[in-house]
C-alpha cells in the first residue's frame, strides 16, 4: 500500500467524524419533541441534564407543568411529596421538580434564564434552604456541577445592563465555571464593568448557542431515572379521599412506620446509612452554625429580581429544622428565627407576600422525614398552601425590587429586629 | 486577550492541529522546517501564558534564561575540569527555582511563589538531567539555540513526558522517512482518541460527577475514620488522577508524534501490575525512569562507593526511601505528600524483601492464575490507598474541615 492511501486511510475516517459532528451540531434542525411520558419522567427526575437542559423544561413548562423549585428536599418522595400527591388525585397542575441537593440561589437564578418565557405571568414554588446561607456562600465544587454553559448563553444573550446582571455576572467570575470558557469568561467581564457586547460576541454566542441547545436536545431525555416507579409506588399507599383528615391520618401513620429505629425522628434508611455509625460525635456539633450573614442574601436577591423580571407569582415555603435533632446537634435555634426573619424582611419588603412559613414546626410528630427535609406531615402542610395557590394559572405581582439587598451591607447585617426594622444602607452604587 | 489551556478542550486541538498542519506537510515530504516549528511553538506557549497568566509567562523567562546560564555555564565549566562540589552547585542552582516554587506555600500559607508558572517541574527535570549527564561526559557540548528548542518543546512543556537531551536531538536532527511518519500520524490519530476518551470522558467522569459528591458525602456523614463514601472517594480519585493524566499524557505524546519527534510514553497499564516495583515501571514512566537514572542509582553508587552499608539490600532499602521521599518533597511540601512518598519507599522495601523471600523459596510457593490475580489486586488496592494520602482529602478530612 503506498504511503498516500494509507494516510488517507488514516485521517479519512476522523476528517469524516469531524465533519458529521459538525453538521449535527451546526445544522439548524431542530431534534426536539418529546413525548408526555419524557416530560412526566423529567419532571420527577432530579437529573442534572434536565436541570441543566432547556428543551424538556419548556415543553413541559408550557402545558401543565409548575415549577417547583428547592434543593435536597425534593428527593424526599415519600406519599405526601408534592408530585405524589398531584399525580394520585390528578390535579390541575403537575410539580416540575428543580433542584438537588447542592442547587441554591445562584444555579437556581441561571436555570430560570432556559425558561423565563414559560415563567411569565405564571406561577412557580420556591422552596429555601436556611443551610443555604452559610458564611461563605454556595460551595464552588456543588455550582459546578450544575453550572450549565447553555444557560449562561441564553442569559448572555439577552442580557442587559442592570445590577441584576452585573451582579450575577460578577458572581459567575468567582465560580471557577465561570472561567471555564474564555470567550464568556470575557464576555462575563464585559457584563461585570456595564460593557455592551460587541457584534463578535455575538456571533461567538450564536454559534454556542446552536451547538449547545443541539447537544440538549439530542442528549437530555437519555436516563432519566425510576424516580417516576418511586412516585406511581408512592401514590398507591394514598386514600381514595383527597380530605385532610384523612390524609393526616396516612401521613401520621406512615410517619410512625418509618422512624422506629431511633428517637430523633428520622427515617430509618437514612438513619441507618448516614448517621448510625457516628451519631455520638454529632452532638452538640452544630452549635456553631451561623446562618445571618452569608453572600447568599444577595445570590436570592437574583432569584427575586428574576422572578420580578418574568411577574411570576411565586409561593415560597420556609421548611423548619427537626427540633429534636436541632437540640441534640445544639443548632441555635434563635439564630434560625433569625436568619428566617432575615430572609421574610428581604422578601415582603420587596412585595413577595406570599410566604408559607413553616419554621416553627419542626417539633410536630412526623413533620420531618430526616434532619432538615419535609417528610410526611411536613409535605402535607405544604400542600395546604400549595393546593389553593395552584387552583388558578395565572397570578399577579406587584413586586418592587430593591437593589440595595445586592450590597455588602444586606448580606453582613446582623438580622436582630431592630436592624430588620431600620436597614442601613452605605452601599449605593 | 485568548488564553489558552494545553489540551484544555477537544477545541484546542483544532487550534494546534491547524498550525501543524504546515509542519506536517514539511516531515511528509521529507524535511524539517525548523524555524516553522520553532515559531508554532513559540505561538502555542505564548497563548499558554498571556493574559491572566501574564505573571507565569514572565517568570517562565526568566526562568530560562537563569537555565540557559546554570546549562550553558556548567558545560563551560566542564569541558575544563570536574570538581564535584562545582557540579553539587550546578545541580542545587539549577533547582533553586523549583525548590523556591515547592517551599513558598509551606512556609507561607496560602501564598505561591513569583517564580511559579505552569511546567517548572517538567523544565526542572530536563535541565538537572542535562546537567547531570555533563558530568558523566555524555553530553559534550552546550549548542545554545538547541537547549532551549529542547527545554520548551511544546507539546511536553506543561506536564511532561519528560523526555532525555539526547533522545530528542537524535529525532529532533533527523527527519523520519515516510513509511515510519505515516505510521507515527496513525499511532497519533488512535492516541489522541483514546485521550480524549480517558480526559473527556473518563476522567470527567470520576473527577467532575463522582468526586466532588463523594468528598460532601464523607465530609458531611462520613465522620473522620473510615466510611463507605471515603472507600469509594480512594477509587474514584485514583481513577479521576489515571485517567486525566494518562488522557494529557496521551496527547502530548500523540502531539509530538505529529511533530516527528517520539516522546517516550508514560503510562503502561499501571493498574494491571502485579507488585509495586512494576508499578513504577508502568506508571507516570518517564517521572519514574528520571528519578531511577538520576537518583536512585546515584545515591546506590554514592553509598557503595562510600562502603557505607555493608549489605546491599540495605543500601538499596535506603535508596528506595530516599528516593520515593524525595519524589514525595517534589509533589509539594506538605505532610500527605511526604506521607505518600514514604509509603511508597517502605512499600518497594517490604516488595523487594517479599521478591527475594519467593524466590528462595520457589517450590514452596504456589504460583498460578489466582496468585497473579491476587497480587495485582493487593497492587492495586495498596496503589489506591497511597493515591487517597496523595489527593490530600484526608487533610481537608482532618484538619480543614470546613
Amino acid at each position: 500500500m503506498s504511503a498516500s492511501k494509507r494516510l488517507w486511510l488514516i485521517i479519512g475516517p476522523v476528517i469524516a467524524a469531524f465533519v458529521i459532528l459538525v453538521a449535527l451540531l451546526l445544522s439548524p434542525i431542530n431534534f426536539a419533541s418529546n413525548s408526555k411520558s419524557v416530560e412526566r419522567k423529567a419532571a420527577v427526575s432530579l437529573a442534572p441534564q434536565v436541570f441543566k437542559g432547556r428543551q424538556i423544561k419548556k415543553q413541559a413548562l408550557a402545558g401543565d407543568y409548575v415549577p417547583f423549585f428547592g434543593s435536597s428536599e425534593l428527593a424526599r418522595m415519600d406519599p405526601m411529596h408534592p408530585s405524589v400527591l398531584a399525580e394520585r388525585y390528578d390535579r390541575n397542575y403537575r410539580p416540575f421538580l428543580l433542584g438537588s441537593r447542592g442547587t441554591q440561589s445562584l444555579t437556581q437564578y441561571y436555570t430560570m434564564q432556559t425558561i423565563s418565557t414559560q415563567m411569565k405571568h405564571r406561577k412557580a414554588v420556591f422552596i429555601i434552604s436556611p443551610q443555604w446561607f452559610v458564611a461563605q456562600g454556595t460551595r464552588k465544587d456543588a455550582f459546578s456541577f450544575y453550572y450549565s454553559r447553555l444557560q449562561t448563553v441564553d442569559w448572555l444573550q439577552q442580557v442587559q445592563d442592570t445590577k441584576m446582571n452585573r451582579y450575577a455576572a460578577k458572581r459567575l467570575l468567582m465560580m471557577p465555571s465561570g472561567h471555564s470558557d474564555h470567550a464568556i469568561a470575557a464576555m462575563l467581564r464585559k457584563v461585570a464593568k456595564g460593557q455592551a457586547l460587541s457584534n463578535y460576541n455575538r456571533l461567538e454566542l450564536s454559534v454556542r448557542a446552536l451547538i449547545l441547545s443541539h447537544e440538549d436536545q439530542l442528549f437530555s431525555d437519555y436516563q432519566l431515572g425510576h424516580n417516576v416507579n418511586k412516585v406511581e409506588k408512592a401514590a398507591k399507599q394514598l386514600p381514595d379521599s383527597q380530605s385532610y383528615a384523612a390524609l393526616d391520618k396516612t401521613a401520621t401513620k406512615l410517619g410512625k412506620e418509618h422512624t422506629t429505629n431511633n428517637n430523633l425522628g428520622i427515617d430509618n434508611g437514612f438513619y441507618n446509612t448516614r448517621l448510625k455509625g457516628h451519631v455520638a460525635d454529632l452532638k452538640g456539633e452544630q452549635k456553631t452554625f451561623d446562618y445571618r450573614k452569608s453572600p447568599e442574601y444577595s445570590d436570592f436577591q437574583l432569584v427575586l429580581s428574576q422572578f420580578a423580571k418574568t411577574h411570576t407569582d411565586v409561593l415560597f415555603v420556609l421548611p423548619p429544622i427537626n427540633e429534636k435533632w436541632a437540640k441534640y446537634t445544639g443548632l441555635d435555634m434563635n439564630m434560625v428565627d433569625q436568619t428566617n426573619a432575615k430572609i421574610k424582611q428581604q422578601l415582603t419588603s420587596q412585595g413577595f407576600n406570599n410566604i408559607d412559613d413553616l419554621s416553627h414546626d419542626g417539633g410536630q410528630p412526623y413533620f420531618m422525614q430526616d434532619t432538615i427535609h419535609l417528610g410526611w406531615r411536613g409535605w402535607l402542610a405544604m400542600d395546604k398552601k400549595v393546593k389553593p395557590f395552584l387552583a388558578t394559572k395565572k397570578g399577579s405581582t406587584n413586586y418592587h425590587i430593591n437593589n440595595n439587598f445586592y450590597s455588602n451591607d444586606w448580606q453582613q447585617l446582623a438580622p436582630t429586629d431592630q436592624n430588620l426594622a431600620q436597614p442601613k444602607w452605605n452601599e449605593n452604587k | 486577550m485568548i488564553n489558552l489551556e494545553p489540551y484544555g478542550n477537544p477545541q484546542y486541538f483544532i487550534y494546534l492541529l491547524i498550525g501543524l498542519i504546515p509542519l506536517m506537510i514539511g516531515l511528509y515530504r521529507g524535511h524539517r522546517w525548523r524555524w516553522y516549528q520553532s515559531l508554532v511553538s513559540l505561538v502555542f506557549i505564548f497563548l499558554m501564558f498571556d493574559g491572566p497568566k501574564l505573571e507565569q509567562g514572565i517568570a517562565l523567562i526568566g526562568y530560562v534564561l537563569w537555565e540557559w546560564i546554570m546549562v550553558g555555564g556548567y558545560m563551560a565549566y566542564r569541558n575544563r575540569a570536574n570538581n564535584r562540589w562545582v557540579f553539587y552547585a550546578a545541580v542545587v542552582l539549577s533547582a533553586l527555582p523549583l525548590t523556591f516554587v515547592k517551599i513558598t506555600p509551606a512556609v507561607a500559607a496560602g501564598h505561591t511563589s513569583i517564580f511559579g508558572f505552569l511546567g517548572i517541574s517538567y523544565l526542572t527535570f530536563r535541565t538537572v538531567g542535562m546537567i547531570m549527564e555533563m558530568r558523566d561526559g555524555i553530553i559534550k557540548e552546550f549548542h545554545p539555540l538547541l537547549f532551549l528548542e529542547f527545554l520548551l518543546f511544546m507539546p511536553t512543556i506543561s506536564s511532561g513526558p519528560i523526555d532525555r537531551y539526547r533522545r530528542w536531538l537524535a529525532d529532533y536532527e533527523t527527519v523520519p522517512d515516510r513509511d515510519k511518519y505515516v505510521g507515527m500520524i496513525e499511532k497519533a490519530v488512535h492516541y489522541i482518541f483514546l485521550g480524549f476518551f480517558y480526559k473527556f470522558v473518563m476522567a470527567y467522569f470520576f473527577g467532575t460527577m463522582l468526586v466532588p459528591r463523594l468528598s460532601a458525602l464523607t465530609l458531611h456523614y462520613g465522620g473522620d475514620g473510615l466510611s463507605w463514601p471515603l472507600v469509594g472517594y480512594m477509587y474514584s480519585w485514583s481513577m479521576y488522577l489515571f485517567f486525566d493524566f494518562a488522557g494529557y499524557s496521551l496527547f502530548a505524546v500523540a502531539i509530538s508524534y505529529l511533530m516527528g519527534i517520539e516522546t517516550p510514553v508514560n503510562f503502561n497499564k499501571p493498574f494491571l501490575s502485579p507488585n509495586l516495583k512494576e508499578f513504577w515501571n508502568r506508571w507516570h514512566m518517564s517521572l519514574s525512569f528520571w528519578f531511577r537514572d538520576f537518583v536512585f542509582m546515584r545515591l546506590v553508587f554514592a553509598m557503595m562507593k562510600t562502603k557505607l552499608f555493608k549489605s546491599r539490600v540495605t543500601v538499596s532499602n535506603i535508596a528506595y526511601i530516599l528516593n520515593m521521599l524525595i519524589m514525595g518533597f517534589w509533589h509539594g511540601v506538605t505532610w500527605y505528600y511526604i506521607a505518600y512518598g514514604l509509603l511508597h519507599g517502605l512499600g518497594l522495601v517490604v516488595n523487594d524483601w517479599w521478591l527475594r523471600f519467593k524466590k528462595k523459596h520457589r517450590k514452596s510457593i504456589p504460583h498460578n492464575k489466582f496468585t497473579e490475580a491476587f497480587a495485582i489486586f493487593i497492587t492495586f488496592n495498596f496503589v489506591c490507598l497511597s493515591f487517597l494520602l496523595f489527593s490530600g482529602f484526608l487533610n481537608t478530612l482532618w484538619f480543614v474541615k470546613p
